[in-house]
């Protein structure tokens, strides 16, 4: 009776199976890389603002402070974009007339607001909250990067749970003295601790699912 | 009793193990021979189950997309047919590595001729079994939080809910139970892949039968590798279905609150599991005439296991009862003694008792022990009588608790039962297709028995 | 349960679902099947827009709550409100606390009146005979310019319906109308308003007075027919100084005898069931015992005294004697409390007892109504009915209410007001009075209104909008400022009307100021009296014994008409919440039905669900029974407010409407009617199916079983202490994190009448779905906070107790080690933390709860929520998605909150918090706080001798502890 299979099947028949066991531990391992990865998080993720904003002019140039114009940063939980008012307050007669102002303009004309994109977005399940952050030694570059390096903002952490609660844990090690919060590229003085600051600032490891989920 | 050869004491020697056995080519022919080609029924057998699957598939959806309020269930009733049907699946799951893998640690010889049926009946019903517990999730497609993984939310899952446990043991259950069956397969695939006729059926055949040539060093590595799955299967005969009982005893809801479920759902799980391998065993002996390999003596035997399993699960359920009265508690008493027999689903609960606990003791007799008839019927009430066992221990504790306040009341809806009859449905699917394709008897066992039992019969036989 | 119910359009948010794939499922599935490959990192949220203001100077700061004072009025009377407000909308209502009405509490009917605002059933557009129109041609038509030629110059054709108003605004702009069309008429209808009460008191005083009481001061009160702690204009206020009164010893006495058991009767210590003859029995003999006994010598006023003859049964002549006994031992710190809608001599008679008593002046006072033309014949629908009658109506003006659904069966309202050749209709909704009318105006809701009303006791109180109208609503006096030729917006003519009222301060500026930052114009109550004129007891008295003695024809059966504890006389009918909100005794949703003793149902051969046919004179209608024990006797009590027939979704065709078999003589009781069985049967949608505790008393409520009420031995009141069985010692209060505050609540089973306005405050605080009916049915209902209800004794006479049920936040949680994901943890500072977002819906925890107080999200409830209902949610809470476990969080919400405020603010420990509940309930039952907080109450209270924690023998360790029940001796 012939043969049933070629010379090549064993071989095949062999690679198929190994390749079935691998694939076996590849795949999810695969899943869970990726999903560490800044591309599944949308880091760095370039967006298109209705206004080309740029935060080193007015932060690096200007040395406006953050509050200027996220003014509800230290009191409330959402820091805030500023109302349009603000933006003329300044630009009154400062370009307010040429092509990246139009939609400035078109906000005060038509007295509609100005339509941002947002740039670092939580599921609505996680109540995050500003005041309580700034207040206590988180600085703003530590979730939001050097904005004054960066022309069109970006997310610039992870965002993950994961992220936060490594914080929420050990909180020290990204304190900073309150009269540095807007600080940006913030260097350590020689001689501050975290720990001191934990103390400082009563800062407690809040790890209790409802700080953050409600 | 080792050797089936051996007289049974009180009675007169029932039917050895097999008999008036042609040799190995003729019976190596007549045992394929179904799997060529399809034998009268099979076609309508196949598109009745076709259609239940179906409404398998229709009901598995509206799960899916409008949620588990397409169900009956409720709160207090949080718990119905969904696990209910899970259990029951997993605990007829049991039988074939019980006969398969216990029986062969034994060295029940007996178990030779019928263990392929029983384990192709396990791995079915876990299919079944491992498809309800992500259907009767709330948010189905989270499943995967209840196995441990590096999430990048750095949470885990709660090692101290026994569900998690539940993932574990079942799918090491199915893992083990297939790799079993597979390598108890595969020496017949290879003679089905020089038996079959036509080049692509032996070309499919062989790629499945990996290339077995029947070699002695072959045979040797087989032995060993089917002993030690053995040895791995028969553990897990025992924890899958502790496991699953601790869903129930780590509560403390009366009627799931106690310490005897482990042992009592085991045992059940096998009751259970025999009663459904006589429902699919005698048909297959009958149709495929298989009388000389599966004698009397096969259902004898199971007959026994049924009443001893039988047996050991009606004491359990006087355990339970009596422990809810012993206990003096208000609320276990009321649970146990009075909604359990009298509450809203007392009459099926009569009814299971009738089923369960006075079935098996037929079984003293010998005549019906090896009366097909009768056997048959008694399988049809044992399995339907461990599913109201379930529904009654699950929907029955939950209707009525602690507070009367919200005590509540469980009914089915149309997709409840689409769902129970369809995984039925799905189950005879897949069995059917077994038969077709898959030689159902294990012929290498067989004839390795076949010799055996002629050189017993030379050399008198060995303790 | 009628016809219409079963093919009604579901309520929005309701479980009832539409065949086929829902809108958004395949999404859903896709979504699902992506997440079932493990891919679900690479899902990212579809991107949102922020939108910041244009002018940042507008008060609103983003994310933070405001608060402003406005009050509502239900049939003339105001009850102040404080309402919370997000980014411009109003998501929850509290009680203002400065407000003599509230006190700080909120009822049922206020707390749900925010849903109402958003709800998408009301009237939209101006409609001119069922066609759409512009508003501006509506009003234009009945300015006067049109108008004249039509009515007549003196508007002889003209007429005007309102309802019963106390609206110092209303009644100058109706001045203004009238100088405009002087033979022009106005009427007033309201189909729960009794003549009786004020014609009683122009009797009794020669004025139409209101009775105000002070239950601060009372030790013994005696309510007949009067459910004064749960329904009425002053309830709320009732029900937090009677509370207050209680928690003083000694303690005071409640006698209560009713026809229909009410929240009211719960907390009574002496409690008969009676129908209205039997009141009348008890209220006679009451007199003349009074009367006649030495004490009361000195204030004696002539009673009839052939009130010896009533023969009355030895239960009723216990329940007098104890009751004449305790009054005569309190003497002017007794009262005695006639229920709003029993006839003229009972409101005579208790008027005298009190006199007698010399209560007068002391536990109650008499003041002025403040209604419009209270007491007048404006007020009578039948002078209505005559008028319209006569033909010579071209014009008819309705300002809100529904009186072609409410009128009483012998006025054919309906019939007369379509035949007017012009009516025009301000209404909220497009309901049987729209529909009857030619014009229809769409009406503003309180809270997108300017006005002002008064509280009963004359207090003047604002109302003040929160949101701008939705469908361009507005107010009666906008309406009647056309009529009278002036038009101009509601907030203006508030100004005019504030700027003639109190020309003589000068300024308004600083009163105005402070009246809206209030809510109210402190300082403007009527004086009161409290001289009675003897003369017209004896006659009342007479009546008494008169009505006493009418003997029951047999075979008949008296029907008693209520308002709806959920729907009230039908204006809330579209209201979901209110709808599901179980009703506090019978614990019935979605329906209304005819409520039977025990007794009555057995002769009549029903059974609850049993369909009954009742009729009174020549009208009768089918309706459900419901056996309620401890009603009374050869009585049927029927709430009216539903099977309504208008364009409202959720009220059309839920329940029966009754208001055929009330007539204009006797709109409140029928005497006489007949009720048989049909045979048919319907089921009605109950939230609790078992009403006995098993044997199970001192495990759940803390008591050994209640004796039968003749039984005069008090109740022990002392629970069996019992320490849980624990291998390990209780785990120390960690200092780290949270762990500093230790939540915890203690709910006083002794305060709690069970009237469920904590029910409403949790839904609308904690975006707590509503399932519908069939939902209900399904035992699927989602209440985070219930109230169980439990029998006890005799069914003729059991004695009730009610136990709010909610997560007992246990310290050993059971729900917790059985969670596979770990959805629900403990937090450190005690609170039993349910995360929406890590739940699979296992439903695990549920079983293993021994209150049952999860709720489980079988559909997703929220997916087809128009834009407009998504406004009322609470940010601050999760709005949860299908297949997760929900239930109580203690309002985590708020405690997070105040703890955050603290923190920022640097103090050493966290503020008071309230839970939603514990703020709104009137009988203030429920204390919330945290046991390591400095002079804590609740730490005080989870030690008191009555203090136990629900299935203790469990081991669970709650943090909700219970306070059991107290009851007088011999009471």
């Amino acid at each position: 009776m012939p043969a049933l299979f070629s010379r090549r099947a064993t071989p095949l028949a062999r690679s198929v199976l190994l390749a079935a066991c691998a694939a076996v531990v590849a795949v999810p391992s695969f899943a869970m890389g990726w999903v560490r990865t800044p591309w599944a998080r949308g880091e760095h993720r370039h967006i298109t603002q209705p206004v080309p904003f740029d935060h080193r002019v007015h932060v690096t140039g200007l040395r406006i402070d953050c509050r200027f114009c996220h003014s509800g940063v230290e009191t409330t939980a959402q820091a805030g974009l500023p109302p349009t008012q603000i933006c003329v307050s300044c630009h009154q007669r400062l370009w307010l007339s040429l092509p990246p102002m139009s939609a400035v303009r078109h906000s005060v004309e038509m007295n509609q607001p100005i339509a941002w994109q947002r740039v670092n977005q939580l599921p609505d399940f996680v109540y995050f909250d500003h005041a309580m952050h700034v207040n206590k030694g988180v600085g703003c570059e530590t979730c939001h990067g050097r904005v004054d390096e960066t022309g069109d903002v970006t997310q610039a952490a992870p965002l993950t749970m994961g992220w936060c609660v490594s914080c929420h844990r050990d909180p020290a090690p990204h304190l900073r003295p309150l009269d540095a919060i807007t600080t940006q590229g913030y260097q350590p003085a020689p001689g501050t601790s975290g720990t001191a600051l934990m103390a400082a600032y009563h800062v407690r490891r809040l790890t209790n699912c409802t700080t953050c989920h409600r | 009793m080792t050797g089936g050869v051996l007289p049974m004491p009180a009675e007169p020697p029932v039917a050895p193990v097999m008999h008036d056995v042609p040799d190995d080519g003729v019976l190596t022919t007549q045992l394929l021979a179904p799997n060529w080609t399809p034998s009268r029924g099979w076609w309508p057998l196949f598109l009745i189950s076709g259609a239940f699957t179906v409404l398998f598939v229709v009901g598995m959806t509206v799960t899916f997309t409008r949620g588990i309020g397409s169900w009956g269930n409720n709160i207090p009733v949080a718990w119905a047919y969904g696990i209910t049907d899970f259990v029951w699946w997993i605990g007829i799951g049991h039988a074939g590595t019980f006969i398969s893998a216990f029986l062969l640690l034994l060295n029940q010889r007996w178990r030779a001729s019928v263990n392929r049926l029983a384990e192709a009946m396990t791995i079915f019903a876990l299919v079944n079994a491992s498809l309800f517990p992500i259907l009767h999730l709330g948010r189905p497609w989270f499943f995967y939080w209840l196995m441990p993984y590096p999430a990048t939310t750095g949470v885990w899952p709660n090692f101290k809910s026994s569900l998690p446990w539940d993932v574990a043991a079942i799918s090491t259950y199915f893992t083990v139970s297939l790799l079993f069956w597979y390598l108890g397969l595969v020496p017949d695939l290879a003679s089905a892949r020089d038996q079959a006729p036509g080049l692509l059926r032996r070309r499919i055949y062989g790629i499945f039968a990996l290339g077995w040539r029947g070699r002695a060093v072959e045979w040797q590595h087989y032995r060993v590798a089917y002993g030690l799955l053995a040895g791995l299967a028969t553990p897990l005969v025992i924890s899958v279905h502790s496991i699953v009982s601790l869903d129930f005893s780590i509560t403390q809801l009366p009627g799931w609150h106690s310490t005897i479920f482990p042992p009592y759902f085991v045992v059940g799980a096998i009751y259970s599991g025999l009663a459904m391998l006589l429902m699919l065993m005698l048909p297959v002996r009958r149709i495929f005439g298989l009388e000389q390999i599966i004698t009397e003596k096969h259902l004898d035997n199971i007959a026994k296991l049924i009443l001893v399993t039988g047996t050991m699960l009606a004491y359990s359920y006087i355990c339970e009862m009596f422990g809810a009265w012993y206990s003096g508690e208000t609320v276990e008493r009321y649970s146990m003694l009075i909604n359990r027999p009298f509450g809203p689903y007392g009459v099926l609960f009569w009814a299971m008792t009738l089923m369960n606990v006075v079935t098996p003791h037929l079984f003293w007799w010998k005549r019906l022990r090896v009366d097909t008839v009768v056997l048959f019927i008694a399988g049809l009430l044992i399995w339907v009588g461990m599913w109201l066992e379930r529904f009654i221990i699950i929907a029955g504790s939950l209707t009525r608790d602690f507070l009367p306040s919200s005590w509540g009341v469980f009914a089915p809806t149309w997709v409840d039962w689409s769902l129970l009859l369809g995984s039925i449905g799905l189950f005879s699917l897949l069995f059917l297709t077994f038969l077709r394709w898959v030689p159902f008897v294990p012929l290498s066992e067989v004839k390795r028995l076949r010799y055996e039992l002629q050189r017993d019969q030379i050399a008198g036989p060995r303790a | 349960m009628t016809p219409g119910a079963d093919n009604r359009e579901f309520p929005e948010g309701a479980a009832i679902r539409p065949d086929g794939m829902p809108r958004r499922d395949f999404v859903k599935l896709l979504g699902a099947s992506i997440a079932l490959a493990g891919l679900d990192g690479c899902i990212r949220e579809p991107d949102q827009k922020i939108l910041p203001y244009i002018d940042g100077n507008n008060g609103v700061i983003p994310g933070v709550a405001q608060h402003y004072a406005t009050s509502m009025t239900i049939d003339g009377f105001a009850t102040g409100l404080i309402v919370e407000s997000h980014e411009g909308r109003p998501t929850k209502i509290e009680g203002n606390p400065d407000h003599p009405a509230s006190l700080g509490a909120a009822g049922v009917f206020e707390q749900a009146a925010v849903l109402q605002l958003y709800d998408p059933h009301r009237a939209r557009r101006v409609t001119a005979g069922g066609r759409a129109t512009t508003s501006q041609a509506a009003l234009a038509a009945f300015a006067p310019a049109a108008l004249a030629n039509r009515v007549g110059a003196t508007g002889a054709g003209l007429r005007l319906l309102l309802e019963p108003t106390s609206s110092p605004l209303t009644s100058a702009w109706l001045d203004r109308v009238r100088e405009r069309y002087p033979s022009s008429r106005v009427y007033f209808h309201a189909p729960l308003q009794s003549a009786a009460q004020l014609d009683a008191s122009r009797q009794t005083f020669g004025a139409p007075l209101l009775p105000r009481y002070d239950f601060t001061q009372a030790d013994v009160v005696v309510a007949l027919d009067a459910d004064l702690l749960a329904s009425g204009p002053f309830h709320l206020r009732y029900a937090r100084d009677f509370s207050t009164r209680r928690q003083r010893p000694p303690r005071a006495e409640l006698y209560v005898a009713e026809c229909s058991p009410s929240p009211t009767g719960n907390v009574a210590d002496n409690r008969l069931a009676a129908s209205p003859t039997v009141i009348a029995r008890l209220l006679a003999s009451l007199l003349s015992t009074v009367a006649a006994d030495p004490r009361t010598a000195a204030r004696a006023i002539a009673v009839d005294h052939s009130a010896s003859t009533l023969a009355l049964s030895e239960a009723e002549k216990a329940w007098v004697s104890s009751a004449a006994g305790a009054l005569l031992r309190a003497g002017a710190r007794g009262v005695v409390v006639a229920g709003e809608r029993l006839p003229v001599e009972c409101h005579v008679a208790a008027h005298a007892l009190n006199a007698m008593l010399g209560a007068a002046g002391q536990t109650v006072v008499y003041n002025a109504s403040p209604i419009v033309g209270a007491g007048e014949p404006s007020h009578d629908i039948m002078a209505l009915q005559a008028d319209l009658a006569s033909g010579d109506v071209d014009t008819l003006v309705i300002l809100q209410g529904n009186p072609c659904y409410a009128a009483p069966g012998n006025v054919p309202l309906a019939t007369q007001i379509k035949a007017i050749r012009n009516t025009l209709y301000l209404g909220m909704y497009d309901n049987e009075t729209a529909r009857a009318s030619t014009w229809h105006i769409p009406a503003a809701h309180f809270l997108e209104a300017w006005g002002d009303s008064c509280a009963c006791d004359g207090t003047e109180s604002m109302v003040q909008p929160l949101i701008a109208p939705l469908y361009d609503g507005r107010t009666n006096d906008e309406i009647l400022s056309v009529l009278a030729g002036a038009p101009d917006t509601a907030h203006a003519l508030l100004r005019q009307n504030w700027q003639r009222r109190y020309s003589h301060v000068g300024d308004i500026g600083a009163a105005w100021t402070d009246a809206i930052q209030r809510g109210l114009v402190m300082g403007t109550q009527p004086p009161v009296t409290t001289n009675v004129r003897a003369d017209a007891v004896v006659p009342a008295h007479r009546a008494l014994i008169a009505s006493a003695q009418a003997a029951p024809s047999a075979g008949t059966i008296d029907a008693v008409f209520a308002p709806s504890r959920a729907v009230y006389d039908g204006r809330f009918a579209d209201n979901a919440w209110l709808q599901e909100l179980p009703d506090p005794i019978t614990k019935l949703t979605w329906d209304n039905a005819a409520l039977l003793s025990p007794r009555s149902a057995q002769q009549l051969g029903v059974t609850s669900g049993d369909v009954v046919e009742v009729s009174v004179g020549n009208q009768s209608l089918r309706i459900p029974a419901l056996v309620v024990p401890g009603h009374a006797d050869g009585v049927t009590s029927l709430a009216i407010g539903y099977g309504r027939t208008g364009a409202e979704a959720i009220a059309r065709g839920v329940g029966v409407n009754v208001n055929a078999l009330r007539t204009s003589v006797a709109p409140h009781a029928a005497i006489g009617g007949r009720i048989r069985g049909t045979g048919d049967h319907v089921e009605l949608a109950v939230t609790q199916g078992h009403w006995t505790l098993e044997g199970r008393e001192d495990s759940v409520l803390g008591i050994t079983p209640p004796p039968a009420p003749s039984d005069t031995t008090p109740a022990s009141s002392q629970p069996r202490k019992r320490r849980p069985l624990t291998l390990y010692e209780p785990p120390a209060p960690s200092s780290a994190g949270f762990g500093a505050d230790q939540w915890a609540m203690v709910i006083d089973l002794d305060q709690c009448t069970g009237c469920s306005a904590c029910v409403v405050a949790c839904q609308a605080e904690n975006n707590v779905p509503v399932v519908g009916k069939d939902g209900v049915l399904a035992s699927r209902e989602m209440h985070w906070l219930r109230i169980d209800r439990y029998l006890s004794g005799p069914p003729e006479t059991p004695s009730f107790d009610t136990q709010p049920m909610l997560c007992q936040h246990c310290e050993k949680a059971p729900c917790e080690y059985v969670c596979p994901v770990d959805a629900t943890v403990h937090s450190d500072d005690g609170l039993n933390e349910m995360v929406y977002n890590r739940c699979v819906g296992t439903r695990f925890c549920s079983n293993n709860c021994p209150y049952k107080v999860r709720r489980f999200n079988w559909f997703d409830y929220n997916d087809e929520l128009t834009p407009v209902e998504q406004m009322v949610k609470n940010p601050q809470v999760t709005v949860r998605e299908r297949g997760v476990m929900e239930k109580c969080t203690f309002c985590v919400q708020r405690v997070r909150h105040a703890q955050r405020d603290a923190d920022l603010a640097g103090a050493p420990h966290t503020g008071p918090v309230q839970t939603a509940c514990q703020q709104t309930c009137p009988s203030q039952a429920i204390v919330f706080g945290s046991l390591t907080a400095p002079d804590s109450e609740v730490a005080k209270l989870s030690n008191d001798p009555r203090a136990f924690s629900a299935l203790a023998e469990e081991g669970t360790v709650p943090r909700v502890r219970y306070l059991s029940r107290k009851r007088n001796a011999g009471a």
